[in-house]
């Protein structure tokens, strides 16, 4: 891989953090009004002097004794120390820790999603390319037509329904009482995962789908290469033909994809997070919008966003490895 | 044949917009569609005929929680007694005129940006192009929310806040089918001859991207359709109106799921269900009329960006140039392709 390739696009996903990172400021800003008129007490018997000097108070403590460009600047230097500022929440939390706290709550559920989607998209998909035309390819390629104009949270309520109310089987709503008790024992990560099963099986339909359809279409591109025919030629099994020459190849742009999908999936749980009261990012950020908690706001933005622009990142590098011709001219 | 051939066809394939109608007519499943979709427009047009009860009507105390009968063929809710069907015949009137309009909008947009960066090129290319890279990596969804509780919750903002950060799908798309048809033989004549570039980009080159418009508009129709009962879900849509993601938000909220009213919670999903899945088969039908080498499979995959489990994510992500459009042909690697999956 070229240096000057990777120093690019680098600088390149500096340059877009940058600009994302300004509009994160100036957009949430518009709605903000001045903490001092928002948050006054009534003047009361105060004489105008006292009443200025509280004023005066209540803006130092939101940071709105400067003008908007200095509480840029001032933000993006706490940036630099990590520090996304304080929440507007009673007692004042850090917005990081905030993050810090849910965010693996979003994880649990967007990983195992994903992992899961990724095994049995891949075993579909495969499925489907090998009997291609025959009912195995016809029934997926019905299921996922179907699938995919069902709504997630629409899967979400019935699966709440039927298999929390009725069956049983798991919990309808996440307990409430799971993130404060949970303690790393055995138990309570069982504990978790039962909650966690009905938001991973809504969201996970989806990506199942999604990978089947892309699984397949790229393994029937690959099976139609002239290596293939010529590893069929030469009389090797059918399973061998298939795992280290057909699947090693059609399994590249899927591999690239991950990255991508992890921060699709973070972003996305927000509503399903919502339908099972899942405390993870999503509801903090609905909460935040609830309250107008705005730099609790500006923080999640701005970490989904970094998140997604370093998952490019590494996706563009990580393609150039496994093809050179990438770094070679530019594309555009 | 390569990806630029693939594009050209279809560029080709061209024909009025009364032709085309009439080629998904033909077609089975496109007709399926096509009825779906007449039924939705006039079920949606004619809703104060149909309803049989107003479903603003909250105040029906003696029918709260009715199992679907004679009398009411969806049943009732049962914190209001609000006849069910009655609410989704008027439910998809919001439903429908979001997706078409965030559709039509969205085409406008995204092909004048597409057209504007593949036939200027230079600047504006680089300009275009750095716009879509930067609205690709906001969290689209956080956006929409922090946007609708700045400007209101209108259907107008909605609409104007999806047409602003959704056009880039659709831009990289035509993008790539404007610099083949570019260097096409009859544009080279038309400014050898002399023509204006504002006459060769509207005589000659957004003709040749119709049918891609069209095709891309009717997906991101269905898309949108989604991402609107989502919002409206999400406690994000216009307070005062009824439409289906609202319905299930106050089917979840009433209780629902705890006293086994499933009749509130399936009627809203149907009629999403119904409305998205008659847009999609339209979609999948034009590519076929089109692109017959596209297997019908490969609008899924692209549909799958959009409905995705993030869908609103996803929605704008989509439409870039998929993998799957030329997944069914061989990579011709002597030719480099004019489109990328994921960035060029």
């Amino acid at each position: 891989m070229k240096r000057s390739y990777v120093i690019k696009r680098i600088l390149y996903a500096l340059f877009i953090f940058i600009v994302v990172l300004t509009l994160n400021f100036f957009i949430p800003r518009l709605g903000v009004r001045d903490p001092a008129e928002r948050y006054y007490p009534p003047q009361g018997a105060m004489s105008d002097i006292e009443y200025e000097i509280i004023k005066q108070f209540t803006r130092e403590q939101y940071g709105f004794d400067v003008s908007t460009f200095q509480q840029y600047i001032r933000y993006v230097r706490g940036l630099m120390r990590l520090d996304l500022g304080t929440s507007l929440r009673p007692g004042s939390p850090r917005v990081v820790e905030l993050i810090g706290q849910r965010l693996p709550w979003t994880l649990v559920l967007s990983v195992t999603t994903l992992i899961i989607s990724l095994i049995i998209g891949l075993l579909f998909g495969t499925l489907a390319a090998w009997k291609r035309g025959r009912w195995q390819d016809t029934l997926l390629l019905n299921a996922s037509t179907i699938s995919v104009a069902l709504p997630s949270f629409f899967i979400a309520l019935m699966l709440s329904f039927y298999l929390g109310f009725e069956l049983e089987l798991f919990p309808a709503y996440t307990n409430p009482n799971m993130v404060a008790e949970f303690d790393w024992s055995w138990n309570a990560i069982q504990v978790v995962f039962n909650n966690a099963a009905l938001p991973i099986m809504s969201m996970a339909l989806g990506g199942i789908v999604g990978y089947s359809q892309s699984t397949r279409n790229s393994v029937i591109a690959v099976t139609n290469e002239d290596f293939v025919i010529t590893a069929r030629a030469k009389g090797l099994s059918h399973t061998t033909v298939l795992y280290k020459h057909v699947l090693r190849n059609a399994l590249l742009p899927l591999a690239t994809s991950i990255g991508m999908s992890i921060s699709g999936l973070i972003g996305g749980a927000i509503i399903i997070e919502r339908v099972f009261n899942w405390q993870g990012m999503g509801t903090l950020f609905l909460e935040a919008n609830s309250t107008n908690d705005y730099p609790l706001m500006m923080g999640i933005m701005l970490f989904l966003s970094a998140f997604a622009i370093l998952a490019n990142l590494v996706t563009e590098l990580f393609y150039a490895i496994l093809d050179p011709r990438v770094t070679v001219g530019d594309k555009r | 044949m390569s990806q630029r051939n693939v594009l050209l066809q279809v560029a080709r394939r061209g024909g009025s917009f009364l032709s085309l109608v009439r080629k998904i007519w033909q077609h089975p499943k496109g007709r399926v569609g096509l009825i779906m979709v007449g039924c939705l427009a006039l079920v949606a047009i004619l809703a104060p005929v149909l309803a049989p009860y107003d479903p603003y009507d909250v105040t029906q105390r003696a029918a709260k929680g009715l199992r679907p009968s004679w009398e009411h063929p969806l049943g009732t809710t049962i914190t209001t007694g609000q006849d069910i069907l009655s609410m989704l015949i008027y439910g998809s009137r919001v439903s429908l005129a979001i997706g078409l309009t965030t559709g039509v909008a969205l085409a406008v947009l995204g092909a004048l940006m597409g057209v504007m960066a593949g036939y200027i090129g230079g600047p504006v290319d680089t300009l275009i192009m750095r716009i879509v890279d930067i609205l690709l990596v906001i969290p689209t969804l956080p956006l929409i929310i922090v946007l609708t509780n700045l400007l209101g919750r209108s259907y107008f903002v909605i609409v104007l806040v999806f047409v602003a950060f959704g056009w880039t799908g659709l831009a990289r798309v035509i993008r790539s089918l404007v610099l083949v048809l570019k260097n096409s033989n009859y544009v080279k004549a038309a400014e050898l001859a002399g023509a204006s570039r504002w006459y060769i980009m509207t005589k000659h080159i957004l003709p040749g991207t119709s049918h891609l418009i069209i095709m891309n508009t009717t997906l991101t129709c269905a898309g949108i359709m989604v991402a609107e009962a989502g919002l409206s879900f999400l406690g994000l849509g216009d307070p005062t109106a009824i439409s289906w993601g609202k319905m299930l938000a106050e089917a979840q909220g009433g209780g629902a799921l705890l006293f086994g009213a499933w009749w509130w919670i399936l009627a809203p999903g149907a009629g999403i269900f119904l409305a998205v899945f008659s847009f999609m088969r339209i979609g999948i039908v034009m590519e076929e009329v089109f692109n017959p080498r596209m297997k019908a499979s490969s609008s899924i995959h692209k549909l799958f960006k959009h409905l995705n489990h993030s869908y609103l994510d996803e929605v704008f992500r989509s439409m870039e140039d998929d993998g799957g459009a030329e997944s069914t042909e061989k990579p011709d690697p002597a030719e480099p392709s004019t489109t990328e999956g994921g960035h060029d």
